[in-house]
């Protein structure tokens, strides 16, 4: 680089600074409260976007300023944005945060700049946890899928696949390995060799070709299970097994709901337990940061087992899960109930 | 370095004058690139795109890429591009970290990783520079290889937490606005371009990139400089790994996916190319990764989807491979 | 054997000329299959049942996407268009689009045309910004990649082709014991492999692959060779996309990703010489039946999804180096 070049290029970028500070630095600060949230970012999972969508609908109705980032599933990425938020001057910021062992930094920074954080379903401590409990959700799914099992194979299955996402963190621990806890909490005689586990990556993409080869080394097996993080993952496996001319012989029930509503369900997938994921900002709100904008912050709640505000698990059947409506559509009536009302309340068949 | 001669203008076909013009040219439009990005950057969003806190967040996250770079910048320059180096930092960083949850201190954790990291190179090397493999292919190999050794060592719980309060202290210093980690990579690129411009190994490094036949006849031993190349962009990606681990207080399986493209996108962006050796500049290198930061930075701080900072990255390669194709770089036909 | 030897590749200095120098068809074909073999044997014997129709069917749906996308890749690398890092957006986008109009209710073949030519159009997109560019074909079309990703993610998230459809149905049945989607996967691999050492177009692609001064001395367009070979290459990608979306089920943008590297693999380990010029489509048949029966065997020696990354790249990296390796004895 020849030198008159930088030196014009220092001229212009000065004149152009002071330019800048001149007429921006004037505007009117807003006095609105302004909410951050932290979106997933994995493009498979649609409920991600949606989760955004409808924090962006509450608090525009409430008058809000709303600035949505997302973590790209990346760690570096969420600490990234959580410098953003705080150089934004965000009231509250709502974390959903697939890579939960950097949040100790996100709280180290958030909490440096006195920002109350919300996060979904991944506790931290000093953020208020609203969500799930996801090993409560994994067994309660697991149970189901055992009465299925004991009902049609006397518990006795060949084989008990766990489709895991390793990705998704201790979120696939507590829901992957909670699924398996409340299948044996209804089928205790499972022998632990019937047990395998293969990387889905919760995507039926992935989880399919690895289940193929699975089931390939399993020929004999007749009496099939499928248990995973979510409902692609369990999905990919059905269809491994539907490849393999043997659909008759595998259930899988999922999590999270995403492929059990709509016109195209795959029959053997027998139920998933509904958390209605897209809906947490109206408890998020409700709960927690209708009253921080209030100026009236609610007590620090940070444990999953004691949490700011509780999202009950909704396991259902594929036949109940036929009357909920799909994602976009519970997302249209979800915003157009009166203010407050859940998801759950809305769409799960049997309330607790 | 087994000589002093270079290889002769003629039979390189390189003249170094030509070649320094060259890498100036790139540096050149680079830079007016990085100042554009400033300018739209200052119009947009005002005065605070420079802001302290707006600059530290930019070299905050800019820093580990731009430390890997200044080590990636030498395999490019070789001739001898490796893919790997985005799973390699992944390696490094859950290495530190599972040592560290076994008890070592972080010293030694961090050269436990280090090591693993040269042995991985040393695995590229052999297969590229000994037995003569693709460079693209067999470390693209190397990259999904890694990949899942990171999601093996990381375990089923998919992360390990590894908060260190003096490591992560460090890595949050600043400098008036600036990180420390960034003024360190900022210095490791300045060595670099010196290096690179101003010693007989950079040269060297230089030479057998532009033409290793020429450079093989003018003394230079291609084996030695490619092997050594590799190696160094192993150790950069996985300097980077262990910075990642202070950073971020853990590590996961997913750390550093898609870094390797961050990087070379930028460092192509920059001058670089990753298909012929012989060009490009770490200063360069260091303008492109900023140009990225920029361009991203103001698409966050808009809270505009990152997806369309990757089709602005995706313009801009092809821009700068056809602007380098311009000034007189290799034409496709 | 459809092995065609050219004048030798006029690799530049800097990297290794993959597989320039490879012996001819036979010395590949014996040695590919020495090795499917040695796996099939080793695994059979550890474990009897692994020789049942179950594996095979295994075996075969994994081959079909892999080995039309390897039949489009070897002839971009045979023609010296080097490689297409772009097939996992060309797959994904035909895909999507055939599911989407599936689900409004288009009819299977021309939604299926349709789907070939989505991958046809993308084809030719690149092809107009490598010629017209004048650029290296790898950096567009890792350029093009990443734009394409990121539209994809920026338009949709998750599509479907219709359970009920009968593309579905097609996708998850047999004929003759075999997927009903390994079969087009077969007939694309011998018909593209007579054909392109016997036609007159066929020789073309090659001879520019080659050496495309020669080829331009003797009167062949290296730009027409350049957008037909892009935008056929790109049809039998949007072809893959269509088997894809037969047999997956619900897929994001990025599910294409997983491909890059078996399908890279597989062109290389068949002899396509990625400096153009020199290789057997044919071949493709025994690396995809090889590098297909891996996974599968691993997870029979109990291995679990991380370790087949692990060896995957491994075999990758074994065949490069031993491939270059013999370029390089042979340079000698």
């Amino acid at each position: 680089m020849t030198n008159r070049t930088v030196r014009r290029a220092v001229a212009t970028l000065a004149t152009v600074a002071v330019a800048a500070a001149l007429t921006g630095g004037a505007t009117v600060p807003a006095q609105a409260f302004k909410l951050g949230m932290a979106v997933g970012g994995l493009p498979a999972l649609d409920w991600m976007k949606a989760q955004g969508d409808v924090a962006n609908a509450l608090a525009k109705r409430r008058g809000w300023d709303y600035v949505e980032l997302s973590n790209n599933n990346d760690a570096a990425t969420a600490v990234k944005n959580a410098d953003i938020f705080i150089q934004d001057k965000v009231d509250a910021v709502i974390e959903f945060n697939g890579q939960p062992s950097v949040n100790p930094v996100l709280a180290q920074k958030l909490g440096a700049a006195h920002i109350p954080v919300v996060t979904y379903d991944i506790a931290q401590k000093g953020f208020y946890f609203v969500g799930i409990d996801n090993q409560a959700a994994g067994i309660a799914g697991g149970k189901a899928l055992g009465e299925i099992a004991k009902a049609k194979w006397n518990c006795q299955p060949d084989l008990v696949l766990s489709s895991e996402g390793a990705g998704a963190g201790i979120v696939n621990t507590w829901r992957t390995g909670g699924m398996r806890d409340g299948l044996k909490q209804v089928c205790p005689d499972i022998p632990a060799d019937k047990w395998i586990s293969f990387e889905g990556n919760g995507q039926a993409a992935v989880a399919l070709p690895a289940a193929r080869d699975v089931l390939a080394a399993h020929p004999d097996a007749k009496k099939i299970l499928v248990v995973g993080l979510n409902d692609g993952g369990v999905l990919g496996a059905i269809q491994a097994a539907e490849q393999l001319g043997r659909a008759d012989d595998i259930i899988g029930w999922g999590q999270d709901g995403s492929y059990i509503t709509g016109n195209n369900v795959d029959p053997h997938l027998a139920g998933s337990v509904f958390y209605f994921l897209e809906g947490y900002a109206v408890y998020a709100l409700r709960d927690v940061i209708d009253k921080i904008a209030a100026g009236n912050p609610p007590p620090m709640k940070d444990d999953a087992g004691d949490p700011a505000s509780r999202v009950e698990p909704c396991p259902v059947s594929a036949a109940e899960a036929a009357k909920i409506p799909d994602m976009p559509e519970r997302v249209k009536q979800l915003l157009a109930a009166p203010a407050g009302t859940t998801e759950y309340e809305l769409f799960c068949p049997k309330k607790g | 370095m087994s000589t002093d001669t270079l290889p002769p203008a003629s039979a390189s076909g390189f003249d170094r004058h030509r070649l320094r013009d060259l890498a100036t040219g790139s540096v050149t439009s680079i830079a007016v690139t990085l100042i554009a990005v400033i300018l739209v950057g200052l119009f947009w969003i005002g005065p605070n795109f420079l802001s302290a806190s707006n600059v530290t967040i930019i070299g905050s996250f800019v820093a580990v890429p731009m430390l890997i770079a200044a080590f990636a910048g030498f395999a490019l320059l070789a001739g001898v591009v490796d893919l790997s180096i985005g799973s390699m930092a992944g390696v490094s960083s859950v290495t530190t970290a599972a040592l560290m949850g076994m008890g070592w201190p972080l010293w030694a954790a961090a050269l436990g990783a280090l090591a693993a990291s040269l042995v991985f190179g040393a695995v590229n090397a052999t297969a590229v520079v000994i037995f003569g493999a693709d460079t693209i292919a067999a470390t693209l190999g190397m990259l999904v290889a890694l990949r899942g050794v990171a999601y093996i060592i990381a375990g089923p719980g998919g992360s390990l937490a590894a908060f260190d309060t003096d490591f992560y202290s460090f890595t949050s210093l600043t400098v008036g606005p600036l990180p420390v980690l960034f003024v360190i990579s900022l210095a490791l690129i300045v060595i670099a371009t010196l290096i690179v411009t101003r010693t007989r190994l950079g040269r060297h490094v230089q030479a057998v990139g532009g033409d290793d036949r020429a450079a093989s006849r003018a003394g230079i031993s291609v084996t030695r400089v490619r092997f050594g190349a590799l190696l160094l962009s192993a150790l950069g990606a996985g300097i980077g790994g262990v910075l990642y681990v202070g950073q971020l207080g853990s590590a996961s399986n997913l750390t550093g996916t898609g870094l390797e493209f961050q990087v070379y996108a930028a460092m192509m962006i920059g001058g670089y190319s990753i298909l012929r050796g012989g060009v490009g500049n770490p200063l360069g290198a260091a303008l492109g990764l900023l140009v990225v930061a920029g361009t991203s930075n103001i698409l966050d701080v808009q809270a505009i989807s990152p997806y369309f900072t990757n089709i602005i990255v995706g313009l801009l390669l092809l821009a700068a491979v056809l602007l380098d194709r311009l000034r007189g770089g290799d034409a496709y036909e | 054997m459809s092995d065609v030897a050219t004048s030798a590749p006029t690799s530049s200095a800097g990297r290794g000329s993959l597989g320039a120098s490879l012996p001819a068809g036979s010395g590949t074909a014996i040695v590919l299959l020495g090795a499917w073999l040695l796996l099939i044997v080793v695994s059979g014997l550890h474990r009897g049942d692994f020789l049942s129709h179950q594996t095979l069917l295994a075996v075969t749906f994994t081959m079909a996407v892999t080995g039309v996308l390897a039949v489009a890749q070897a002839l971009v690398g045979i023609s010296g268009g080097i490689l297409d890092l772009s097939q996992p957006t060309s797959l994904i986008l035909s895909a999507a689009v055939v599911s989407h109009y599936l689900e409004a209710g288009m009819p299977v073949p021309v939604a299926v045309l349709l789907g070939i030519a989505v991958g046809a159009a993308w084809g030719l997109f690149n092809a107009v910004v490598i010629v017209v560019g004048k650029l290296n074909p790898i950096i567009v079309t890792l350029g093009t990649n990443f734009i394409g990703q990121a539209v994809m993610l920026l338009v949709y998230q998750n599509a479907q082709a219709p359970i009920s459809s009968p593309l579905t149905a097609f996708g998850q049945s047999y004929f003759l014991g075999l997927p009903n989607i390994w079969w087009p996967m077969v007939i694309l691999v011998l018909v593209v492999g007579y054909l392109l050492p016997r036609t007159r177009y066929g020789r073309h692609a090659i001879a520019v692959g080659g050496n495309r001064f020669a080829a331009q001395a003797r009167g062949i367009s290296l730009k027409k060779t350049r957008y037909a070979i892009f935008t056929i290459s790109g049809g039998i990608v949007g072809a893959a996309g269509v088997l894809f979306a037969a047999s997956s089920g619900p897929f994001g943008p990025s599910a294409g990703s997983t491909y890059q590297l078996p399908v890279i693999a597989a062109v290389i380990l068949a002899g396509v010489s990625l400096a153009g010029g020199r290789g057997s489509i044919w071949m493709i048949l025994l690396s995809i039946g090889f590098l297909s029966t891996v996974p599968t065997s691993l997870v029979f020696f109990g291995f679990s999804s991380n370790w087949q990354a692990v060896f995957q790249g491994l075999v990758l990296i074994v065949a490069v180096a031993i491939d270059g390796w013999r370029a390089k004895r042979l340079q000698r």
